[in-house]
């Protein structure tokens, strides 16, 4: 039996909630991209940020004040270099000090880096940044969860250009073969890499028939729509069924800010104070148009 | 103007790979260039030779054989992308695939030692170990970015493979005027000369050697700086000779491993041919897993930074000798 009332105190948050911590995300995480002086993965942090809230502020069974409760979901983050959504994602579930994590971003010693590090923040679940690592983890994960009989589920996020590397198609092979049904991957389907358009060198599609042909029950959805993320999280598959599934989250990487959004050149950048402004500006005026 | 990096990018070298690259594929119609989505450094070559250029996406396994299937048929591949990645995903397309038939493949890539404050999984650490064990591969580790374009040229004509480490640091410096030195595979490279002691390195601490070699001439010490960018096959001649002319003592600085890379292939020339030394000290990673920082920063910390190497090396100086043999 999965417990809800032991995980979230209170009422799980409405979708018009959700969305205003999303959109509190996004404007963290360019504060971070305008004060840091280094590289933050902007682009891919946007077009994944309403994923974490759906995941962290509703779907996952995770508390902040038990980090290793045997019963919390697994959240594993394949697509490492988008760390710092998660910290502050986190953060806003009351897992991090969000001060902490603008405070010390980077610097030595500090628990926050560019790829989340298991060794300096035991609330992640695995150190991931290397591509292709986080499903085959989620994998492991998900057998023991059932070898021990416990309901909770292993969820995993990957980007799209991450499913080029062979070792995900391994562990989605691994996973049907174990009928693991408490196993559950989002994909961040922003249709980018790091220097190309999907399609342009790497040819995905029919990408929702790669993952039924690995014996996955697939989910197609609108990855900024909140609605529809809590949706397909009310309606996945008890965890004691015997297919994985995959929920495939149709996104624009650098979304909510215009002269981000599909541009190959906001993989990973760094604002200025003056344009720190003038994308707090673009995030607002999207939030206006999307109200509309 | 805001600023963007794209990872992989090499900040001083990446040009110069760059239009080596096009230059090259000019006088080599042989010449491929293949990249697991890490090619915004090649776009020269791309926009050239779009037919002869390939990038997989995130598939570093598949680069790598695929380079090889094309070397069989008597093409030169040169697959560039993050070297962490490169050295440890593809490890054993490298070895069985390339190194195994003895195959012209290029290996060139970034993120060679604590660099770019990516973290453990960005960090490559290990790589010089893992490359100078396989049978066949040559192993090279680059600081000055104009000598990677020399290296490029001159590795055309192996007939084996080559593998190229580059940092990615924002200490990358031209060290050498063109011309200065005879830049040759295989041959160190006296950077500094001195006669107290000798500090062999590579890479991204050559720069950092040569400023403990300045620190310490200010209290008179004549120390030579060795930039040995070639690990496999090693310089044996070069550490004899220092070994001569610098009193027997050595200092080995690396942004790598402190165990398995530079210091112990000297180590290993050392016990081999029976080299006698006064004192030999190594500056390296630990083995830990480093954390986030700076370059600079990370260095310190771990026991290798300029402060390290000064001491180090005046330690290697004060040590008493043995007794001269009869
Ligand atoms: C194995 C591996 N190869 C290369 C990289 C460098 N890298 C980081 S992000 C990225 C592009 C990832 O694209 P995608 O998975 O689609 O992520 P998103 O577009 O959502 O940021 C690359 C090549 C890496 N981190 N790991």
């Amino acid at each position: 039996m999965r417990d809800d009332a032991v995980w979230l105190e209170g009422e799980r948050p409405s979708v018009a909630e959700l969305e205003d911590r999303a959109f509190e995300l996004r404007s963290k995480l360019l504060h971070l991209c305008g004060t840091y002086e280094g590289a933050v993965h902007i682009g891919g942090d946007l077009s994944a940020a309403d994923i974490f809230t759906a995941l962290f502020h509703y779907g996952l069974r995770v508390d902040p004040h038990d980090i290793s409760n045997p019963r919390r979901d697994r959240f594993l983050l394949s697509k490492g270099h988008a760390a710092v959504c998660m910290y502050i994602a986190m953060s806003m579930r009351g897992f991090f000090s969000y001060d902490g994590i603008v405070e010390t971003y980077g610097k030595l010693d500090s628990a926050y880096g560019m790829h989340p590090c298991k060794v300096q923040l035991p609330g992640v679940e695995a150190s991931t940044g290397s591509l292709g690592h986080g499903l085959p983890l989620a994998v492991g994960m998900a057998l023991s969860a059932r070898h021990r009989g416990e309901a909770h589920r292993v969820v995993c996020l990957l980007g799209d250009g991450e499913t080029g590397e062979g070792s995900v198609w391994e562990a989605a092979m691994a996973a049907r073969s174990n009928e693991l049904g408490n196993l559950v991957a989002f994909v961040d389907r922003n249709r980018q890499l790091m220097t190309s358009h999907a399609e342009e060198r790497v040819a995905f599609e029919p990408y929702p028939d790669k993952w039924r042909a690995f014996g996955w029950e697939v989910v197609e959805t609108d990855g900024h729509d909140m609605a529809a993320l809590v949706k397909a999280i009310d309606d996945l598959p008890a965890s004691d069924s015997d297919r994985p599934t995959v929920v495939i989250c149709e996104t624009v990487k650098g979304k909510g800010v215009d002269f981000m959004e599909r541009n190959l050149a906001w993989h990973a950048g760094s604002l200025g104070a003056a344009d720190l402004e003038r994308a707090l500006a673009a995030l607002e005026a999207s939030r206006q148009k999307e109200t509309v | 103007m805001p600023v963007t990096f794209t990872f992989g990018e090499m900040l001083s070298a990446r040009s110069v790979i760059g239009t080596t690259l096009a230059e090259l594929g000019e006088t080599h119609d042989n010449l491929w260039v293949l990249t697991p989505d890490i090619g915004a450094t090649l776009v020269e070559f791309r926009d050239k030779y779009p037919d002869r250029f390939l990038d997989v996406g995130l598939a570093e396994q598949v680069c790598v054989g695929i380079a090889a299937g094309l070397a069989y048929d008597g093409n030169i591949p040169v697959v560039s992308g993050m070297l962490p990645f490169l050295s440890m995903r593809a490890l054993e397309q490298i070895r069985t695939d390339v190194c195994y038939p003895n195959l012209p493949v290029k290996i060139i890539g970034t993120h060679g030692g604590l660099v770019g404050n990516g973290g453990s999984t960005h960090y490559a650490v290990e790589d010089l170990a893992l490359m100078s064990a396989l049978t066949n591969m040559t192993v090279t580790s680059i600081g000055d970015p104009l000598m990677v374009g020399e290296i490029l040229r001159q590795s055309m004509t192996m007939p084996g493979p080559i593998y190229i480490r580059l940092a990615v640091g924002k200490s990358d410096k031209v060290l050498y005027q063109p011309g200065e030195h005879d830049v040759r595979i295989g041959k160190g490279i006296i950077a500094r000369d001195g006669t107290d002691a000798t500090i062999f390195t590579h890479g991204t601490t050559v720069a950092q050697a040569l400023q403990a070699a300045e620190d310490l001439a200010a209290d008179g010490r004549s120390v030579r700086v060795v930039d040995m960018f070639t690990l496999k096959p090693i310089d044996e001649a070069l550490i004899a000779q220092c070994a001569d002319e610098t009193h027997g003592r050595f200092v080995v600085l690396e942004d790598h491993l402190a165990y398995g890379g530079l210091a112990t292939r000297i180590a290993d020339v050392v016990a081999d041919r029976g080299i006698r030394l006064n004192a030999f000290e190594r500056l390296g990673i630990p083995q830990v897993y480093a954390g986030f920082g700076d370059d600079e920063e990370l260095r310190d910390k771990h026991g290798y930074g300029l402060a390290a190497t000064v001491a180090a090396t005046r330690r290697v100086i004060a040590h008493p000798s043995w007794p001269t043999s009869h």
